[in-house]
């Protein structure tokens, strides 16, 4: 079974946000407009954020893109009361937009901050959307889940071939958009997969690893390790 | 035996007889409340939960705070009536059906303040089709639940032979009065039957009030955030009930008692025992919230520290003090001597401590999700007219609620007044004299 | 006083046994309801712990309850009516 997962390499990004927006365009993240910005209702399923170091504030930031970092042992997923959010079996966190009843309490237990409330209908129907991905009504919690859909169409896409599925086809938008390639996708259950090599390096570090989630998004520190 | 026609029960029918103008005043000012809170509702209904205050990382506000605000008023009624007819203090007897029409009424505005929350209210059918265990909103559903029926059976059972006062005094009603009474007479062996019914709801109540409050706790204590992942939630939230319940108590009676005319059952001496309550109440949750911040402090982990500070010096410092002025310091001055002025300095007290309890609510939820472990920028609240209209919206339906109930019920316990007439000045006397030193009896 | 129309013991008696009867639906159906949650937990293999420890504990309360509901209109409706005194 395959137990999807992401190295991000800090040392490579640069804040661009290519991830970003190629993540609200494949998925039709809404964009909320300036007013509802402004009330800091952004919706943004990956998410850069910055981190001034303490002692040097001027020279050092650290920019951390963070999606959803499909923990393996989800805190959002144990308060859900109707199951619409899950872990699967391949390590993806889902989220049902038909089933959830809007109670944000996931939202309330994420540590990481990871998932977004529709405050507003925000999405109408509009030219240039991504048929493979579903629009969410008001008052329904969304997240990043890997581009999930994009794993589905590469398994159909294999079955209609008739040849098996193989992981490199599966990468989320965010991981193909990175133009400094900090984004690396694939199964941390297969040892040899390039993902899993990395998540093995002395550079490796997870957030907030202390919280016992086990996510799924593993970063590399910059330089020697030294931050 | 011979029922003694005391002149002044009369008073205590009155609501149920008649009807004057300033219930209909009530009902009007109240239904303006109600109308504003409708119209806030309808309108977030229609365009989803953006027209609220709510953002990210703020996402639970105002109907959350309510929620735990009410469900917490709710133990006034059952575990104060419960408790106080358990220790056999005859002082209860004027009250106890006050305070269980509160947690009666209570509890559905508490519940209904979770369906206003909702962002997909049309799905709330899910928690019961679809509902899942592990989620402590879901024990919520459930003992809430369980509180819910307990307390209305609780309210009903010693009601039954003042319905059939009723049944038999008043003309109209008769066939209300006549099926809720249960063909009550009087008996003895209906008493026996009805006493040992209460006793035993009496002694069930208290555990399932305690989880209930328990349980609204763990909605946050369950979940890893910084000044909400704590041990001390579960009896911090359970003693900040009982905390503004007995407040909320003290308002209604006395509320009641001015535009009613009970003074003659609701007299000084019930408040001075109400007030005493209150003041223990209010050195407990003092007691518990420095135990508490002590260890947030102390411990001084970064996380906590900054939601400790927000409280303290930052942004929240005005909910923060003036919980604190609220909840402790005009309690202890107010309460600290009842033998003059009691009813006027416990009133002060009740007003100041409901508002305090609220802020401790919104102080308990707004914080923590304001400050994110990871570097977002600050969460904002501020809470629209939509919520302002609903919370106002919430307390006019209960008050309305709970004056609709004394008009169709008394809401002093006539049949538990006339026992404690009749019977319990002999029965208090046989126990004191037990406890006196002297021969044990053989039993006959 | 005046008497008004006299009500029909039996009208009265069948309401009763309604009013019994939504007890016995209420309580029943949060009954039933938490089982359903036991079954549909053990079906989606989700923590089935949490739902029957819940109801190890919901239950029983909820049948004291509705014991207690029957135990007072037994008492009182069905058999207080006896001269006893």
């Amino acid at each position: 079974m395959a137990l999807w997962g992401m190295v991000i390499d800090l040392d490579r990004c640069t804040g661009c946000q290519a991830c970003v927006m190629a993540c609200k365009a494949e998925n039709n993240v809404p964009a909320v407009g300036a007013d509802e910005a402004k009330r800091g209702r952004v919706i943004s399923w990956m998410q850069v954020l910055t981190e001034t170091d303490e002692e040097h504030h001027a020279s050092k930031t650290r920019f951390i893109p963070r999606p959803c970092l499909q923990c393996d042992d989800p805190p959002c997923t144990k308060v859900c009361p109707v199951y619409a959010t899950y872990r699967n079996p391949e390590g993806i966190v889902a989220q049902i937009y038909a089933r959830c009843i809007g109670c944000r309490f996931c939202m309330a237990a994420c540590p990481y901050n990871a998932k977004y409330f529709n405050w507003y209908s925000y999405q109408k129907e509009a030219p240039g959307q991504n048929p493979d991905v579903s629009l969410r009504e008001k008052g329904v919690v969304e997240k990043c889940t890997f581009c999930h859909h994009r794993l589905q169409k590469a398994r159909e896409r294999a079955l209609v071939e008739k040849r098996e599925f193989d992981p490199l086809e599966y990468v989320p938008a965010c991981a193909e958009a990175c133009p400094a390639k900090a984004i690396v996708f694939g199964d941390l259950a297969d040892p040899a997969s390039e993902v899993a090599q990395l998540a093995r390096s002395p550079r490796a570090f997870k957030l907030q690893e202390e919280l016992g989630t086990k996510p799924k998004v593993i970063y590399l520190t910059e330089g020697e390790g030294g931050g | 035996m011979a029922e003694v026609r005391d002149a002044h029960e009369d008073i205590l029918f009155a609501p149920i007889e008649l009807t004057g103008p300033g219930f209909y005043w009530a009902v009007a000012g109240l239904s303006v409340l109600i109308l504003w809170g409708a119209i806030a509702y309808g309108v977030q209904f229609t365009q989803g939960l953006g027209v609220t205050g709510l953002d990210q990382p703020v996402s639970w506000g105002f109907y959350v705070t309510n929620f735990v605000f009410f469900i917490g008023i709710s133990h006034a009624g059952t575990l104060i009536s419960a408790i106080l007819r358990l220790s056999k203090a005859e002082w209860r007897r004027p009250i106890t059906r006050m305070a269980e029409v509160i947690t009666c009424m209570v509890i559905f505005i508490g519940a209904g303040q979770i369906l206003v929350d909702l962002g997909r209210p049309d799905r709330m059918m899910n928690v019961l089709l679809h509902g899942r265990y592990q989620s402590p909103l879901l024990w919520d559903a459930t003992s809430i639940s369980a509180y819910l029926t307990a307390s209305l059976t609780y309210l009903y059972l010693p009601m039954i032979p003042d319905i059939a006062i009723l049944r038999d005094r008043l003309g109209k009603r008769k066939l209300l009065y006549s099926v809720l009474a249960l063909g009550w007479t009087g008996t003895e062996y209906q008493q026996k039957v009805l006493n040992r019914a209460i006793a035993i709801m009496a002694v069930l109540v208290i555990p399932i009030a305690i989880s209930v409050h328990s349980v609204v706790s763990f909605v946050f204590s369950m979940t890893l955030q910084p000044a909400w992942h704590s041990t001390i939630f579960g009896p911090y939230f359970v003693v900040g009930a009982i905390f503004s319940g007995i407040a909320g108590l003290i308002v209604t009676m006395i509320i009641f008692r001015k535009a009613y005319g009970l003074h003659y059952y609701l007299k000084p001496i019930h408040f001075r025992y109400l007030g005493q309550l209150l003041l223990i109440m209010a050195l407990l949750w003092f007691y518990f919230t420095f135990a508490e911040y002590l260890t947030g402090y102390y411990g001084a982990e970064p996380e906590e520290l900054k939601v400790f500070w927000s409280k303290f010096t930052g942004p929240f410092w005005p909910f923060f003090w003036s919980m604190v002025l609220c909840n402790f310091v005009v309690p202890l001055v107010c309460l600290a001597s009842l033998k003059q002025h009691t009813v006027g300095k416990v009133l002060i007290a009740s007003l100041f401590i409901v508002v305090g309890m609220w802020l401790e609510r919104f102080i308990i939820v707004v914080p923590t999700l304001s400050f994110p472990r990871l570097p977002f920028p600050v969460g904002v609240y501020w809470p629209t007219w939509v919520e302002w209209g609903e919370t106002a919206g919430s307390l006019a339906l209960f008050a309305l609620f709970y004056l609709l109930f004394t008009k169709f019920f008394p809401i002093i316990s006539i049949w538990e007044i006339r026992e404690g007439r009749e019977h319990s000045v002999r029965e208090v006397e046989e126990r004191i004299l037990s406890y006196l030193p002297g021969e044990v009896e053989e039993k006959t | 006083m005046e008497h008004p129309p006299e009500i029909s013991q039996r009208l009265v008696r069948r309401l009763q046994w309604i009013w019994l009867g939504g007890a016995f639906l209420l309580v029943g159906g949060i009954i039933v309801w938490i089982i359903h949650l036991i079954v549909a937990s053990w079906r989606l293999d989700d923590v089935i712990q949490a739902s029957v420890g819940i109801s190890i504990v919901a239950i029983p309360i909820f049948l004291v309850f509705i014991g207690v509901v029957f135990y007072v209109f037994w008492g009182v409706a069905l058999h207080g009516g006896k001269s006893e005194d």
